[in-house]
């Protein structure tokens, strides 16, 4: 019942009454439009609310008095509100982290900076340096990215696939480049493959703009790195030991027991070679339990790598 | 639409009445003072209240439960007003649209903020960002909240890592090539100052007592965090690869300014690293799957094999 809108909305009238305290006289419109107010009819209904409240007695003399008088705010016997309410840790953390974020990049006004920095005075007094954030560094082709992006440009890219090693060049048309953990992708039409992609922006060895433009779509898709499952997907059932519980949290994996020390997981790709290099990389610290594509996968993994080290049998 | 506003008049004089109480009130005295709950049964208050106190706190609200009198057998609610109250840090609008517009572009684990921060800081006219450049932080916003208050507040924290239930006195947080990692010192252990990923802990408790340590002076907690993930640890050993030439381009652009690369005729790299976490670094090296080479020393490289192999490494 009491859904994120209420907590939004309330959290709304605790800061406009004191910003309406602290500047009398000011008017509906410049209400609304600082507190992203639609309307005035949406700000009435708000005023109205706080109109009926008070202290205990709830009578004339204990309510608070908010009303619109022609086009300015009246908010009075609300001292109690006189103050807005303080960011909650996860609120500060993240207007701080993203506007550190953005500045380490190399991003973001004048006004950001000196914003950050009284922000941090203000909620850190004591020690400056406690807060540090780094986007992953900026690969040299996100600026290009970016700015065809921007002017709708297709790119002709060289792109590496991690899996094969095999490099091909295609067009594509660039819809949005974004850092998620630790990696810049960009999602794109491509049209060699005549669908949606994202690229591993670190994978493009060459990225060249052509003459060539193109309309991007009105709604692109949200910038993010989904795994959507079909049907001849791959299963592998896995048996993670202590120092590979983290699997579970970092892969969109079905946990299917759990009995404390070992954790049992169903992991499914559209490639079993992403299975077998991850049960190769976990070595003894997971068991594969059931999955032959996976199997395989591992097997000719292995034999590639030990063709390398032969010597040493 | 009348549920809603029933709500938020409930809350706007629970509100007001527990900042001008000046004393702890007991939830019994609540629901027969405060407008709102008079009308409910016993089992359907306890649910309003049990929900209102909660969107309080989800709000920012510090709600404490205190002892009514000295001999604490009854316990009341508290909302000093000085701790509710915003420290202002007086931003001007152009900050804080600049602020608002960064935390659209850069979300903490998927979700952009709402703008409650920005109210709060005192509004202001906000424009939807048009920038084709966003970023995801990633983590879980609440044990990140929970962990920066404990730094900010110099609360000692308690966690499960790697199975083993530890607590720290957290000093700093540090996003580093797309983890966070928390940063402090074991209490009650003469240990170093320590990186631990995040992700990877698990029940976050911060302590009750608030400024419990300093933090050391000019402490830096970006330097405990490794450059590279074969930088952590305690070992120290000088590794080479050879990584092949259609390789040799992406490890290129993962090597840090420290290792050694020297090219050969044809365009493949040999690299000399220093390691001091080998299973990090082995991991790393097996992304390259058979394009690159440890060639020594010959310690590691029959570790590598056995990794491979899928047999136990210590």
């Amino acid at each position: 019942m009491t859904s994120a809108r209420t907590a939004t909305r309330l959290t709304r009238i605790l800061a406009m009454l004191p910003w309406v305290i602290a500047n009398p006289g000011a008017t509906a419109d410049e209400v609304c439009t600082r507190f992203g107010y639609d309307d005035r009819g949406e700000l009435v209904e708000d005023l109205n609310m706080v109109f009926v409240c008070g202290l205990p007695g709830y009578g004339p003399g204990e309510l608070m008095d908010a009303y619109l008088d022609e086009d300015e705010v009246v908010v009075d016997m609300a001292d109690y509100f006189a103050r807005s309410p303080r960011l909650s840790p996860a609120e500060a953390l993240a207007l701080l982290a993203a506007g550190m974020a953005l500045l380490s990049a190399g991003h973001g006004p004048p006004a950001l900076r000196s914003g950050v920095e009284k922000l941090q005075a203000a909620l850190v007094p004591d020690a400056g340096d406690t807060l540090v954030v780094d986007l992953a560094e900026e690969p040299g082709l996100v600026g290009v990215l970016r700015d065809a992006t921007a002017a709708g440009r297709v790119v002709r890219i060289a792109y590496t696939s991690l899996r094969t090693g095999h490099t091909t060049e295609r067009d594509i048309e660039p819809w949005a480049v974004f850092s998620t953990l630790g990696n810049w992708y960009v999602t794109a039409h491509c049209r060699l493959a005549g669908g949606e992609r994202a690229f591993r922006v670190d994978l493009i060895r060459e990225a060249t703009v052509t003459g060539d433009s193109f309309e991007p779509p009105a709604t692109p898709p949200p910038p993010e790195i989904r795994y959507t499952p079909a049907p001849d997907d791959v299963h592998a059932t896995i048996r993670l030991g202590a120092r590979a519980r983290w699997v579970a949290e970092y892969y969109p994996v079905e946990v299917v027991d759990d009995d404390g020390e070992h954790l049992t997981v169903v992991f499914r790709a559209s490639d079993p070679a992403v299975a077998g290099r991850l049960l190769l990389r976990l070595g003894a610290d997971a068991e594969l339990v059931d999955g032959v594509e996976a199997e395989a996968a591992l097997h000719e993994l292995r034999g590639a790598i030990l063709a390398r080290y032969h010597g040493d049998h | 639409m009348a549920g809603v506003h029933k709500v938020i008049e409930r809350m706007l004089n629970l509100l007001a009445f527990l900042l001008t109480a000046d004393r702890p009130v007991t939830a019994e005295e609540i629901r027969h003072t405060v407008a709102g709950y008079d009308r409910e049964g016993d089992e359907a208050f306890r649910r309003m209240f049990e929900r209102d106190k909660d969107l309080l706190r989800r709000l920012g609200v510090p709600l404490r439960l205190e002892a009514t009198d000295a001999w604490e057998v009854e316990h009341g609610y508290v909302v000093p007003p000085d701790e509710y109250q915003l420290h202002d840090p007086g931003l001007d609008d152009e900050e804080r649209a600049a602020l608002w517009l960064a935390a659209q572009v850069v979300r903490l684990g998927g979700q952009p903020q709402g703008p409650g921060a920005i109210f709060k800081l005192g509004g202001a006219p906000l424009a939807a960002t048009g920038e084709p450049l966003s970023a995801d932080l990633g983590a879980d916003v609440g044990d990140l909240g929970t962990a920066f208050a404990a730094v900010v507040e110099r609360r000692t924290l308690a966690f499960t890592y790697r199975d083993r239930r530890r607590t720290l006195r957290p000093y700093g947080l540090v996003h580093r090539r797309g983890h966070w990692y928390l940063v402090g010192e074991e209490d009650g252990r003469d240990a170093d100052v320590r990186a631990f990923r995040i992700d990877r802990a698990a029940r976050l408790r911060a302590g009750d007592e608030a400024g419990a340590f300093r933090r050391p002076r000019g402490f830096d907690p970006a330097a405990a965090i490794p450059e590279a993930p074969w930088e952590a640890g305690g070992e120290d050993v000088e590794a080479t690869v050879r990584f092949d030439a259609d390789a040799a381009w992406w490890a290129r652009r993962q090597l840090t300014r420290d290792d050694e690369v020297k090219v050969d005729g044809d365009g493949g790299l040999e690299v000399r690293f220093t390691v001091a976490n080998p299973d990090g670094f082995i991991g790393w090296l097996l992304g390259f799957a058979d394009r690159a080479e440890l060639l020594g020393p010959p310690e590691l490289r029959a570790r590598l094999i056995a990794r491979v192999r899928g047999e136990a490494t210590p």
